[in-house]
This record gives structure tokens, sequence and C-alpha cells, in this order.
């Protein structure tokens, strides 16, 4: 038989003020890994979504971003002949993109405009909406050959100026007006950083007359390596890449600064879990008649052990209950949204972090697992009380 | 039987206890000292920049589009006796990096006359200045690169560019720069950059920025104000800001490390706060009888008061001091990529670690203050009468 829950539960109590300051070193620590998980949520969240196989990014060979590549006109139009391209089924176009990328430095919400970040800028064509599938409007789009433009809903949410009905100036001397018609999502990926407008009134705003990149859809079965291979070979002679290898690429400094939080995290909770030892030693310390009493009325060592394990779970549970709720305040009050710059570009990925169940419920977990590896060697002391001895003593 | 002996005493009773402490003190504050290191060495970098006295000037639409060079002259003609400004410098950037790899360096390439001026915090002797200026493709690099690719003066260096047209160009290091930041630093000439613009036809004399190297402060303030005036109306309305504003935005992007070392810092010493006052508590119960026997042989108050806190402030200095050694042996280990896009690495300081002891001993105070002040209003009678 096992030792009753309420036994444990209660047994919190009895040291109130080593339990609420044992509670709190753990809530601290959970705390922050609620938010790094948040985070490397999103950030996985992002790229899960750019992660399509089936489209291609072409760039000039030698830049390391679709913002640093120049493609002429007649380059692009070689990749008509990829007998891989997917069509629309409706028009029979290929599903082949050009695309501008620009960029526009914008003030930051989250600072109240202290510092200002570069959105990406994309000019686009028709096309583009059919190959990026996951582009979803909300409102209208903006017409042809006007100057309007709409706005990614996470660039929306953390620069300021970009609420339908504002203005904002583009172009290669910063004069043309350009006005937000509407907002996009793209089920969370990158693209929900930018603005896209008309390519055809972009690339007159900027003098130019080479496109930076293009997107395309490869048919259903064909094989991407083999199409990137003939993009990159001497008939086009292009580079290309998925678009899950590109975003991937571009996240990197996201992934490094991911790393070193969640390294300072892992220390952090090995110190709470030698907090944990601690605090169960003291507990198996205090109540050594305690035990003797139970093991000599017929509880087993192993029930000792496995009820002081769930002792030190429920403790670790308490503490990540309240560090996911000061966490959850965290982001209400200071904010939870976050950008960092792509590693080849100059301009910003905005992500949000939000905590979902599932982050809470992966938070809990891992502290129960600290809980438990911190009251390992307390409760296997436990379990093995000299029974008479323990009784004698005091 | 005196204090320091008590109190060894004590901590070796339960050596498990004062063992797990030590470590659960210790890592946090581990991760104290690297947070603080951070923010002082962001903190001089910052106080050496604004020293420098440079404010950068770039087109309103962002560092990317382009401004006439001829804005250079414009910039100076604002004060032809040079009472406000030393010098302008105008930059292209370049965006090179190493050929067949994705290394990139933070390659710009600027006017050959003024470089020497405007960067004096570069240190550059006369004969490197002469270097500089006689060889087309000369090169002024950080030593976080040189070290890299083990570059040293006089070493030919290729670069290819990431952006339009893709040019690969040869260079020739004159300079290595010492404690540069950012480590992959690597300055190079802006006309020779444009001979090889022109070489293929194009015209590539647009500009990303223009640095001007002030006089005074009040100086920088009123061009950075003038200059705005000056080009506002015009097709390339500019933004100039002084050099640490320019760069905070780009430390932003990159995450915003000395906020997240702020946060860490403040978790942390919460952290250790409650770790060391939950220890002392847990030592102050087990020991209530021991105290009151103390005071029933006479110990003044104050004599107990001074025994639990000195234990307390023991404990913390044993967990600060391996907690700093653990940050600094971590600071120490040469693992820094010099590619990391960082401002500059972070180094050991003394006042990261006196700042790091003073917080470690202060928490060990304050967790030590509620046992001894427990001890003191311990009711001897009722302590020696109570059953553990």
């Amino acid at each position: 038989m096992a030792l009753p829950f309420t036994y444990h539960w209660r047994n919190l109590f009895v040291r109130k003020t080593t339990t609420l300051l044992t509670v709190l070193v753990i809530a601290a620590v959970v705390g922050t890994l609620a938010w790094v998980l948040g985070f490397g949520a999103a950030l996985a969240g992002s790229l899960a979504v750019a992660g399509d196989e089936q489209t291609i990014i072409v760039i000039r060979r030698g830049a390391n971003s679709e913002g640093a590549s120049a493609v002429p006109v007649a380059d692009f139009n070689k990749l008509n002949q990829l007998a891989d391209l997917a069509r629309d089924p409706a028009s029979d176009q290929p599903l082949l993109s050009p695309e501008m990328l620009v960029q526009v430095s914008l003030p930051r919400l989250r600072d109240r405009g202290r510092t200002s970040a570069n959105v990406a800028v994309r000019g686009v064509t028709d096309a583009a909406f059919r190959v990026h599938r996951t582009v979803r409007l909300s409102g209208r789009t903006f017409s042809t050959g006007a100057s309007e433009v709409i706005v990614g809903v996470r660039a929306a949410q953390q620069f300021a100026g970009l609420q339908i009905g504002d203005t904002l100036n583009l172009g290669f001397s910063d004069n043309r007006v350009y006005k937000v018609v509407g907002f996009f999502t793209a089920a969370g990926g990158p693209l929900e950083s930018e603005i896209w407008g008309d390519l055809p009134t972009l690339l007159s705003a900027y003098n130019r007359t080479m496109y930076s990149a293009a997107s395309l859809r490869i048919r259903d079965g064909a094989d991407a390596a083999s199409v990137i291979k003939e993009i990159e070979g001497p008939a086009i002679d292009l580079s290309a890449q998925t678009e899950k290898g590109y975003w991937s690429g571009q996240t990197s400094q996201v992934r490094i600064y991911l790393a070193i939080v969640a390294a300072l995290v892992l220390v952090m909770a090995v110190a709470a879990a030698f907090s944990i030892a601690n605090t169960m030693f003291a507990h198996v310390a205090g109540r050594m008649r305690e035990i003797a009493m139970l093991r000599t009325i017929g509880f087993g060592g192993r029930q000792i052990l496995l009820g002081f394990l769930l002792e030190a779970v429920l403790l670790a549970l308490l503490g990540g209950l309240v560090g996911c709720l000061a966490c959850a305040l965290w982001l209400e009050a200071i904010g939870h949204t976050k950008d960092m710059y792509g590693s080849g570009t100059f301009t910003t990925l905005a992500f949000d972090i939000r905590l979902t169940p599932a982050i809470v419920g992966l938070a809990l977990a891992a502290v129960a697992l600290v809980g438990a590896v911190g009251a390992l060697v307390p409760a296997w002391r436990a379990a093995r009380v000299q029974v008479i001895a323990a009784l004698r003593e005091g | 039987m005196t204090l320091s002996y008590v109190l060894m005493q004590n901590l070796r009773r339960n050596p498990l206890r004062t063992a797990l402490t030590g470590v659960a003190f210790a890592l946090p504050m581990a991760i104290f000292v690297l947070a603080i290191s951070t923010v002082v060495m962001l903190t001089k970098t910052a106080a050496r920049i604004e020293q420098q006295l440079r404010l950068a000037v770039h087109h309103k639409a962002g560092i990317t589009a382009f401004m006439p060079e001829g804005m250079r002259r414009k910039i100076e003609d604002l004060d032809p006796n040079r009472q406000r400004l030393l010098a302008v410098c105008a930059m292209r950037w370049f965006g090179g990096r190493i050929p067949d790899t994705p290394n990139p360096l933070m390659s710009l390439a600027c006017d050959v006359d003024t470089f020497p001026t405007v960067y004096q915090d570069v240190p550059m002797t006369a004969a490197e200045v002469e270097q500089w200026q006689h060889e087309r493709r000369a090169a002024v690099v950080g030593d976080g690169a040189a070290n890299q690719y083990g570059w040293t003066p006089g070493s030919r260096v290729v670069l290819d560019s990431t952006i339009p047209p893709y040019q690969r160009l040869e260079f020739i290091v004159v300079k290595i720069i010492p404690n540069a930041s950012p480590p992959n630093a690597f300055y190079l000439r802006r006309d020779y950059l444009l001979e090889s613009l022109q070489a293929r036809g194009l015209t590539g004399t647009g500009c990303n920025i223009f640095w001007v190297k002030c006089r005074s402060a009040a100086a920088l303030r009123t061009l950075q104000k003038d200059i705005d005036a000056l080009f506002a109306n015009s097709p390339d309305e500019t933004r100039s800001e002084d050099e640490n504003a320019f760069i905070a935005g780009f430390i932003e992007a990159l995450g915003d490390i000395p906020g997240l070392a702020r946060v860490m810092a403040t978790v942390v010493v919460f952290i250790i706060a409650l770790v060391a006052g939950n220890t002392m508590m847990m030592s102050f119960r087990e020991r209530i009888r021991e105290l009151a026997v103390f005071k029933a042989i006479g110990f003044p108050s104050s004599r107990v008061f001074l025994i639990v806190l000195s234990e307390s402030l023991l404990l913390a200095l044993f967990g600060s001091l391996v907690g700093i050694a653990l940050g600094v042996g971590f600071l120490l280990v040469p693992w820094h990529n010099p590619h990391s896009e960082s401002i500059s690495a972070p180094e050991v300081s003394w006042i990261a670690v006196l700042g790091s002891l003073a917080i470690g001993l202060t928490v060990g105070l304050v967790a030590g203050l509620w046992p001894a002040y427990q001890a003191v209003r311990l009711r001897t009678t009722d302590a020696l009468r109570q059953v553990v």
C-alpha cells in the first residue's frame, strides 16, 4: 500500500518557511525556462511554417540573402524553362514569383520608439500569393499600380505606423507615400514580419530594373534537390535553396542567442536541483522517528522512497506553477514581442512569445524531473532508516 | 571558544548541507558574474565610444539607402573654419566575406584622407597612415578576424562581396586594430572600390553613412540638428545619431544582450538570496536548543546574533568565491567566435568581480538577519524545553 497523498501534501506545509523559500527558488528558474521555451516555440513555429520543401527561393550567385541579391529580368525568365515548375490549375500560369526586397527603418513599439529596426519590404505580383500558399489576407490587398501596401501581422504588432490607414514613406529617396490597406498572416512564418506592395510601382520607386529574387513552387512529387541542381547549373546559373533551408540559415543568429539563454537556464536548473536536495535532506533528517514509525507499522522501504520523491515532485510542481504564472505576468506587463536581425540581412524577424498549454506542460515536466533528481539521494537515505536506532533516538 | 571556532564547527557539522548550499549558491553566482561582466563591458565600450564624439549621418530610409558622396562637402561647409567638426568620412558597405565560406566581415569602404582622423581610436602610426595613403589595396582589420585567419601586416587577403555586383577584390593588410569592436571589422579604401565598380561600367559613388568627427559634445549636438536641417526636404533626408545611439539599434536587434544580462542578474540574485535564506532557516531550526544553551551559559544576545549572522556571511562568502571562480574561469576560456557580431568579447573586470562579491555578501547578510533576530528573541526556557 502506498502512503496516502494527503500525508505528503500536508507535510509540505509543516515547515512553511522552508517550503516557501524552495518554491520561490524553483519558481525563478521555471519562470526563466518558460520564457526560453516560449521563444524557442515561436522560432520553431516560424521555421516549421517556412519549411515548405516544395517552395524554392532563387537568388543571385554570391549573394547571401534576398535583400543583397539582384536578379536581372532576363535571368529570371530563364526559370520558366524548368520542367518541374508547378502550374496553377485554373490559369495554367507557372507558379513563379518575381520579388524585390528592400527595407524601411521603423520605430519599435516595445520601447516607445527609442530604437528602430529595419523591416523588410517585399515587392510582389499576384503570383506571390499562389507560390506562398500560407499567406492569407485579412482585409483587402493592394491594388495593382497603386501606392498601397499590406502588412504582416507580426510587423504590425511590433512597429509603429503600420495600422490600416497609416502612411509610410518608401522609395529610393524615401519620397513615395504608401498607404497601409490591409494585413496578412502567413501561418506564423517569417513572412509575417514583412510589408508587401506592388512590384512594378516599388521597382520604379527604388529606381530598379532588376528583381531581387524569385520564389517558385515545384510540381507535386518533383525532387527539390534536382531542381536546385538545374537552377545552379550552366543553363540558368543562379543560386537556389528550399524555403526551409533559406530561413533556417537566416535564423542562425537567433538560434545562437537561444542556445546561450538555454545554457544559462540549465545551470540554474542544476542549482535548483541542489536546492531541492538540500530541503529534502532537512525534511528527512527532521522526520527520522516518523519514518521509523512508518516502517514499524508496515510501510516498505520502497514506499518510503517513492513517498519522498513524490513530496519533492509536489514541491517542484508548486514552484513550477508559481514560475509559469510569474512568466505569464511578465509577458503581459513587459511585452511578449521580440525581434532579431536575420544573419545575412539587416532586416528584422519578429517573434511573438506566448505561453501555450504545451509550453507550461513541458516546463512543469522538466521541473518535476529536476525535483525527482534532487530528491533521489535524500529519499534513498529515508528508505534506509535504521528503525530501532531512529526510534530510540532523541 | 572564539567566534571563528564556532563558525567552522557549525559549517563542518553538516558538510552535506554546506556543500549543497555552496553549489546552489555558486552556480547562479557564476551566471551573475557573466551578466555583470557583460554589462560592465558594454558600459565601458559605450563610454569609450562617447569620447570619440562621432556622429553617424545616414539616410532617413535606413542604412542601406545610398546618399550622394557630394553630401560630404555640404556637411563640411556647415563649419568652414572647423570650429565644431574635425573631419567627415564617407563609407560604403562592401559586405565582404572570405571566398567559398559563409564567414562575413563587417567590411566598409572609407574615404582615404579622413579615415585616420575620424578613427583616431585606431592608433595608427605615421608610417601606417602613410601606407594606408599610398597602397590602394590597403585594409585596416580587426584583431578578431586577423587572429582567426592568421593575417599580419603585409598579408594579401581576398574577399568576395555579398552585394551587387558581387566582385572579388584583393587587399593588403596595413594595420591590425587592437581590441577592435566589432572584432571582425574590415576597413578598405573607397577609391579602390569605386575604381573596381567603374571598371564594370557602374557608378557606385553612393555612400551609406557619413561619420562626422566632432570637437566637443556640445558641437556634436548642434551638428546633429544642423545636418538634419540642412538636408530636410531634399531628396536625401538624413537622420543623424551619435555613435552609441547608432549602435543601440543593432544591439537590440542582436537579441538585446544588455537587457538579457540585466534580467538574468536580477533573477539570479533572487535565487541566491532564497537559497541562502533557506539554509539559514534550516540550520537555525535544528540548532534552537544549542543557541538556547549559549544564552543559558551567559552569552550576550549580541554575541548570539553575531554567531548566526556570521555563519550566513561565511556561507555566502564561500559560495560567492566558488561562483566567481567559475564565472571568471568561463570568461578566460578563449572560445569567443570572431564571427559573432558582438560589439566585443566580455572580459574579466575587477568591477564585475568586486561587485559580485559585494552582492553575494549582501545577500548573505540579509539571509542571516531574520534567523539571527529569531535567535536573539529566543526564550531560553521554552527553547530548552522544546522537543524537536
